[in-house]
């Protein structure tokens, strides 16, 4: 059985002309244990409703999530945030930094809900990241691409089995996107963490040996309007 | 601190209110104005009651002209009001002579300097009476009372410091109540002695010869056989007695008699204007409690996106929404502390007002007023000095967990998903 299993999932959301629009329509999905894997897709078909799915922050309506052999779709919401504190990390596009907390704060928050603050271990993050300097920076006195490899070492502060990064280059320049996309891969790597990289961007997916497409995967009659 | 999820709340709770810093301080502020006023209506009254009541400098009786005992009081003890009038010296001498009074002191009023009175007596009030259970009036160092012939004053510890007054000082009293430049008596007047301070109502009067008073130029010369009130340390059963002869049966004078329940009386007749104030303290605690409300109905729509990605980090609901009570509660409880502040402020200058008005000495920190042990002392009497305190604590949780309640449960249903807002 492969690391993450994912069977028969299907997500829909309330229509606003009434009824229900299914976003999320997947017969099969796996993912190897420590592979790192790039999905393209378009913008608004559904990309980041799977990756919330398989962060436990959404509930599929059907279907089968099995992360290292627990199916996250039978646990219960609490369940689930332990899931994510201790097993799951998250790039978003946009940072998603906490604006009132340094570098070495967000790294920290993001180990603390599940009880493996480190100190050391958050500050030995930021210096791979290239941010050792800057530890007590606030995000707003850093650069766009320093906010990214803060986003970077927090998804990764607690060494978690599965990473989920959501167009994690979206708001970079072509160099900075570079560099941030090389970072992640290695500290993945170096952490024995399995990547799931999702991008509108065909470089940022050539640059993965796993590679495959949103829509192939996804059956729903979808598109870009309908989240 | 990021290891217990104590402080870790208890961090992302003041780091919070310190991004909205004004806000926070509004609502800090506001609690802390309502909370003093509340503490402030309730413990300054009952510490004037009690600072009043236990400054009759101690008599137990006034005995004046046909009027107010009230007014009587405040002229002849607390030297406030204009006197109701004058009895005649053989009024004085016959409550004198009457078995059931231990001590009667004749004193005459009618003038002034810079707004301090001129109380006229005799220099045995000084010698013989205690203002407290043990305690005589004592003159500073190098001092002495006045002769009962000459024009010498024995100035209170307050009036002679507030008028720079020092042994050999000179001054020409000015007629009546009030200050007025223009109605200076010729006489001159030394100080010979400077009293001790006693923190009762004579601190801040000058003493003179009741004879000086009498006979001071310009005076009626009607008056100079007469007497503003006497002084009374009655026993108790003599009291009553005094009380038939004088008010009952009598129409020629008025017996203040006891002076604390008279007092009490007036304080009960006052109550109306603590009501008004506890008024106002609630609708200013309920200002207090809408801002907090708001503040954090404020701080919880522009977090909502932050909360989701505590939520994302593994954050659970009850995390989120403990965060935000304990925003709430912080708010409130640094309301409390500065209630204390606050009451402290309004404290000191009611005392320093009440003291320059009255010469009464209160204790504005005085913030639970037990009384001494009792064996019959049930659990009510046991708690009620500390009502007002208990009053406040609960009052001021209430406002925090009430006002942070539906911002807390806003938190608490706030979908994940739709505040991670997905793009794509």
């Amino acid at each position: 059985m492969s690391f993450l299993e994912v069977q028969h999932l299907r997500k829909s959301f309330p229509s606003p002309e009434g009824g229900e629009s299914l976003v999320v329509d997947l017969e099969r999905f796996s993912l190897e244990s420590e592979s790192l894997c790039g999905m393209k897709g378009e913008s608004g078909s559904g990309k980041t409703t799977f990756l919330h799915l398989l962060a436990g922050i959404l509930k599929p309506d059907n279907g089968s999530i099995i992360l290292n052999g627990r199916d996250i779709s039978q646990l219960s919401e609490g369940a689930r945030d332990r899931l994510r504190a201790e097993s799951v990390g998250y790039v978003f596009q946009s940072f998603n930094l906490l604006q009132g907390f340094t570098c070495l704060e967000n790294v920290l928050l993001a180990t603390s809900f599940a009880g493996q603050a480190n100190k050391t271990w958050a500050k030995e993050l930021l210096d791979r990241v290239g941010l050792s300097r800057r530890t007590n920076y606030y995000p707003r006195q850093l650069s766009v691409g320093q906010q990214q490899r803060v986003a970077v070492a927090r998804a990764l502060a607690n060494r978690p089995q599965l990473v989920l990064a959501d167009e994690p280059t979206g708001n970079l320049d072509p160099k900075n996107s570079h560099k941030a996309l090389s970072l992640l891969k290695e500290l993945c790597r170096e952490n024995g963490s399995s990547l799931l990289l999702v991008s509108h961007d065909e470089k940022v997916i050539e640059s993965f040996e796993n590679q495959f497409t949103w829509e192939e995967l996804n059956q729903a009659p979808s598109s870009a309007a309908e989240e | 601190m990021f290891r217990s999820r104590f402080t870790v709340i208890a961090l992302l709770a003041w780091r919070g209110l310190k991004q909205h810093a004004f806000s926070s301080f509004v609502a800090v502020f506001t609690i802390s104005m309502a909370g003093g006023l509340f503490l402030g209506t309730w413990k300054i009254k009952e510490e004037t009651q009690k600072a009043f009541t236990n400054s009759s400098g101690g008599f137990n009786g006034v005995l004046g002209a046909r009027g107010s005992k009230l007014q009587l009081i405040l002229n002849a003890i607390f030297h406030m009001e204009a006197s109701p009038g004058n009895l005649p010296w053989e009024q004085y001498e016959l409550i004198r002579d009457n078995r059931g009074v231990k001590e009667a002191y004749p004193i005459a009023v009618g003038d002034n300097y810079h707004g301090y009175r001129l109380v006229g007596t005799l220099p045995d009030l000084f010698q013989q009476h205690e203002w407290k259970a043990g305690r005589k009036y004592e003159v500073k160092g190098g001092g002495r009372i006045f002769s009962e012939n000459a024009k010498e004053a024995l100035v209170g510890n307050f009036a002679a410091r507030k008028l720079g007054f020092s042994i050999g000082s000179k001054f020409h009293p000015y007629h009546g109540l009030d200050f007025d430049e223009t109605k200076r008596h010729e006489e001159t007047y030394v100080v010979v002695g400077i009293l001790e301070p006693t923190g009762t109502p004579s601190d801040k009067v000058i003493w003179v010869p009741i004879k000086g008073i009498q006979h001071m130029e310009d005076h009626d010369p009607a008056a100079a056989d007469s007497v503003s009130a006497v002084l009374l340390v009655l026993r108790t059963a003599a009291g009553f007695q005094l009380d038939m002869k004088y008010n009952k049966q009598g129409n020629q004078a008025t017996l203040a008699w006891p002076v604390a329940a008279t007092l009490a009386s007036f304080f009960d007749r006052l109550s109306w204007f603590e009501d008004i104030l506890a008024l106002v303290a609630f609708f200013v605690a309920l200002v207090g409690s809408l801002i907090i409300f708001a503040t954090l109905r404020t701080v919880m729509n522009e977090k909502k996106r932050e909360y989701a990605i505590l939520r994302c980090l593994g954050a659970s609901r009850l995390v989120v929404t403990c965060v935000v009570l304990a925003q709430s509660l912080f708010l409130s409880f640094s309301g409390l502390a500065g209630s204390f502040l606050a009451y402290g402020g309004i404290g000191f200058t009611a005392a320093r007002l009440i003291r320059e008005q009255t010469g009464v000495v209160m204790d504005p920190l005085s913030l639970v007023s037990p009384g001494p042990k009792n064996p019959n002392d049930t659990f009510w009497t046991t708690v009620e000095p500390f009502l007002p305190l208990l009053t406040l604590v609960l009052g001021i949780f209430l406002i925090g967990f009430v006002s942070g309640l539906l911002p807390a449960l806003q938190a608490y249903r706030s979908s994940l998903s739709e505040n991670l807002s997905p793009k794509s």
